[in-house]
């Protein structure tokens, strides 16, 4: 087993196996460079510039790259030459020159244990590393703790952590309480402009919390809906269905029409095939994303102008009405599926639509199963069967998301910074959102466009062109202080209406608890923050990217 | 021969007065030899207050002001940390959610252990083998025995509602971690599995040193079965029954890690217990002050119900 296939092995360990990552580069490798540098510089015809020969001196041995004949080798190949060559004004560039200066630090970053701690192992760090000399300590910490460690190791003052992988919705909660720094300065200092201006609309001002910028934004995790071509194309169910309903079989454009249109299916099709499957287990996200959306879309406000919550309305009633249709309609087990549960059933073609979050696309064409890292997940099964569709009700949930953010307290905040930039710069970002392991998802306009990405998989083009489009239409988590809180209320009370508990009921206690929060925090302060919340693109149905007059569009 | 050497050859034989520096060290030596034993508890002693005293002392002050990480400074707020508690109805709810689950799993823990205990008390043949394979469960981490009955029960995937198909002979789709009251059933079924050993374990010992000649009273006696189970066996054995439940109990009352690995406390909150509440308030939402003032509540309530349990635990020794 060599040290990449080690490394994908412990990707669901949560143990460290990255100190094999960790070695400098020495002097000697260093000033070799530089001699490289400078005399390939002055030596003319040499083929490469001076920026060619050092991307060529670089110890690339340690970074996961592929053949350089496919779409992804290109774009790593790309990546490179962006960090060390040109363009010069670009933002990776610009980063790794500047890192130059903190050789031999190490930047800390926290990640999501297992899948997603992949990628900063196997690309990026490495890379890094070799571009930089610095080191990189990949810290893997399960999803809630990727809340909760941060804020005790701020409270410990322990600065064990330089960067944060954090959700763009707990950033008024992290940067009220001190856990994370604005990046202002530095943005002014090191980013080109033009690759800010390179986020899609819906993202680009997703960091922006009291006037400042709190992060970069990186995992544009719009929810979607995938369906089976072939089951929605049949004609015989297109006949039952017209006779029943007395309309055409067609991805479902409304909520109603979701359950019903799902419900028909299992009625026709089970137990070979059910309408739906939703990840709807306790503690799994997809209660309180299935929920914001479908509150949103069905015209729901999350508070009054008294600050006191509104879950009880007819908004609300209506939503978890239709989630439980939604559940009855869907295959056994519906509620005790997490999101890779619900992703097995759907590549074994149990079920003919999901809504879930852009890696489906990858999966469903298996171009992420190619990667030993992931082909614990089954192969797909209906490759070539599956269409992208925008959420039912228009208003896909920007489900979660991720922000590198720079820790309070980081001894290397700058040089942290630094690869925040280089990171996320257009070039990097798209090579990490191409990695077929990756749960990084794109969300920049020059990512959507990409050639080489388009020629990942057959209908790659079509599923970038509907990323896009639904992030038009998409609507952001509640980015607020007390956020935590409020999805945990949200998650308990759909769990309670799963195990039998009245709706309303449920809705009415949830809705306490959200006023409780809101009291604890300070209905001022809360308010001035859901002012805030509602200016953000996104916040509300009538409040997104499109109806702002802000779409893109790429063919 | 070598002339013997006198005391007094010896004091003048030639001066050995300590050098200046020894001076010093004689009063080290001495002072070491006077507090010798402070010395040897002093690492003890302050492990206990940095690891204990302080943090007990930190959390007093805590559970009197401001400890929530999204306001701003650490204000005196008063009993306002312990009123929300008392006003909180999930802190009720998981506090009766903890008492019932306690009784119920101790109970049947302990009907079980005694009747293991009844039946494993004589020799038989592969006794040892069946004893060590009944006591592996105890040795099993809380949080692997949770995830372990997670992975047999919850749907689609675990095999627990296929077998109950199979033996059953009609299809069985129950949601053990997702609606109630499956989900209880699973919670007291993954605590009896683990700990109906421990039960059985302290009770086979003291049914081994029931004295035989009891037995044998009994048996002249024309008593048996039943009879001599009550007659004889439970009051010999009721000091250390009641020893086995009060220690149970004590660890029942702090279940956690099973309700964590089974079902996150859900449905909704149907599954909180004290202990669990009071992490997630505490290291999920970060409300330290109201999470340590419920602590101290919890355990002055404990505390109560210990002191009762142990005072009871020595008047049955003393008797």
């Amino acid at each position: 087993m060599n040290e990449r296939e080690r490394r994908d092995f412990d990707a669901g360990l949560r143990e460290e196996v990255d100190c094999w990552l960790r070695g400098d580069t020495s002097r000697r490798t260093f000033l070799t460079r530089l001699v490289l540098m400078g005399g390939a510089a002055m030596v003319p015809g040499f083929g490469y510039t001076a920026g060619n020969a050092w991307a060529d001196v670089v110890d690339l041995s340690k970074v996961g790259l592929a053949d350089k004949s496919t779409p992804l080798g290109q774009a790593q190949d790309a990546a490179v030459k962006a960090s060390t060559e040109a363009p010069t004004e670009g933002s990776a560039y610009r980063a790794v020159q500047a890192a130059q200066k903190y050789k031999g630090a190490t930047i800390n970053m926290t990640y999501e244990a297992g899948l997603q701690a992949l990628e900063p192992k196997n690309f990026s760090g490495p890379l890094w590393q070799a571009l930089t000399g610095m080191n990189y300590n990949v810290v893997e910490l399960p999803h809630p703790d990727q809340y909760s460690k941060p804020i005790a190791e701020h409270i410990a003052n322990s600065g064990a952590y330089d960067i944060l992988d954090i959700e763009p919705a707990w950033i008024p909660a992290l940067a009220n309480g001190g856990v994370i720094v604005p990046i202002d300065d530095y943005v002014s200092k090191y980013m080109n402009q033009a690759d800010l201006d390179d986020y899609h609309p819906l993202y680009k001002s997703i960091t922006l919390y009291k006037g400042k910028r709190w992060g970069v934004f990186d995992d544009g995790d719009m929810f979607s809906l995938y369906y089976r071509k072939d089951i929605f194309g049949d004609p015989k169910l297109q006949a039952a269905y017209q006779a029943k309903f007395g309309k055409a079989l067609e991805v479902p454009k409304t909520w109603d029409e979701y359950s019903q249109v799902a419900q028909f299916i299992t009625d026709q099709l089970a137990p070979n095939v059910y309408g739906s499957a939703h990840f709807r287990k306790f503690g799994s996200p997809g209660n309180q994303f299935s929920f914001l959306q479908q509150f949103r879309a069905n015209g729901g406000k999350f508070f009054d102008a008294d600050m006191k919550a509104q879950l009880t309305g007819p908004a609300g009633v209506t939503t978890l009405e239709q989630m439980i249709a939604q559940n009855k309609a869907s295959i056994p087990g519906n509620n005790d599926l997490d999101a890779v549960a619900q992703w097995a059933a759907w590549l074994q073609g149990k079920v003919a639509m999901i809504f879930s979050w852009p890696p489906t696309g990858r999966i469903s064409s298996n171009y992420a199963q190619r990667d030993k890292a992931i082909n614990f997940i089954p192969q797909s099964t209906i490759v070539d069967k599956v269409g992208y569709a925008t959420m039912p009700g228009d208003n896909g949930e920007m489900a979660s998301g991720y922000v590198k953010a720079l820790a309070a307290g980081s001894n290397n905040e700058e040089a942290a910074y630094l690869y925040m930039q280089w990171n996320t710069a257009p070039p990097l970002s798209l090579v990490r959102t191409m990695l077929p392991y990756t749960l990084r998802d794109p969300y920049r306009l020059s990512t959507y466009k990409s050639s080489e990405y388009r020629a990942l998989w057959p209908s790659a083009n079509e599923y970038l062109s509907h990323l896009c489009d639904a992030a038009n239409t998409g609507v952001v988590d509640m980015i607020m202080p007390g956020w935590q809180d409020y999805a945990l209320s949200l998650d308990r009370m759909c769990t309670a209406v799963w195990g039998g508990q009245d709706p309303k009921a449920a809705l009415a206690t949830a809705a306490a608890e959200w006023d409780s929060t809101t009291q604890r925090l300070g209905v001022d302060v809360q308010k001035a923050a859901y002012e805030q919340f509602q200016k953000l693109p996104g916040s509300y149905a009538d409040h997104t990217i499109d109806k702002l007059g802000q779409s893109v569009h790429v063919e | 021969m070598l002339d013997p050497i006198s005391v007094t050859d010896l004091a003048t034989s030639g001066p050995l007065p300590p050098p200046a520096r020894w001076k010093g060290g004689g009063a080290v030596s001495a002072w070491v030899d006077q507090h010798f034993k402070w010395l040897m508890v002093a690492p003890a002693v302050l492990l206990i207050l940095a690891l204990s005293i302080y943090p007990l002392l930190f959390s007093l002050w805590v559970n009197f002001v401001n400890y929530d990480f999204e306001i701003p400074g650490h204000d005196f707020v008063g009993l306002q940390n312990f009123r929300q508690m008392v006003n909180d109805p999930l802190a009720w709810s998981s506090l009766l959610t903890t008492i019932l689950l306690s009784l119920a799993v101790v109970a049947i823990e302990f009907l079980l252990g005694l009747g293991l205990a009844l039946a494993m008390v004589r020799m038989f043949r592969g006794r040892g083998i069946i004893l060590s394979i009944l006591i592996i469960p105890l040795f099993i981490s809380p949080v692997i025995v949770g995830q372990s009955w997670a992975l047999f029960l919850q749907r689609p995937f675990g095999p627990a509602d296929y077998l109950l198909s199979q033996l059953l002979g009609h299809p069985v789709n129950i949601s053990w971690v997702g609606e109630v009251p499956w989900v209880y059933i699973a919670i007291v079924i993954a605590d009896v599995w683990q700990w109906t050993p421990f039960m059985f374990v302290v009770l086979l010992a003291g049914l081994a040193a029931i004295p035989a000649h009891l037995y044998e009273a009994a048996e002249l006696d024309g008593i048996s079965g039943l009879r001599v189970l009550f007659y004889v066996t439970l009051p010999q054995l009721a000091p250390i029954i009641f020893l086995a439940v009060t220690f149970r109990l004590l660890d029942a009352v702090k279940l956690f890690d099973v309700i964590f690995m089974l079902t996150g406390g859900g449905p909704g909150t149907a599954t909180y217990t004290t202990s669990f509440y009071l992490y997630q308030i505490g290291f999920q939402q970060f409300h330290l002050s109201a999470a340590t003032a419920g602590s101290w509540l919890f355990l002055i309530l404990l505390s109560v119900v210990i002191m009762v349990l142990v005072r009871r635990l020595l008047r049955a020794e003393n008797a």
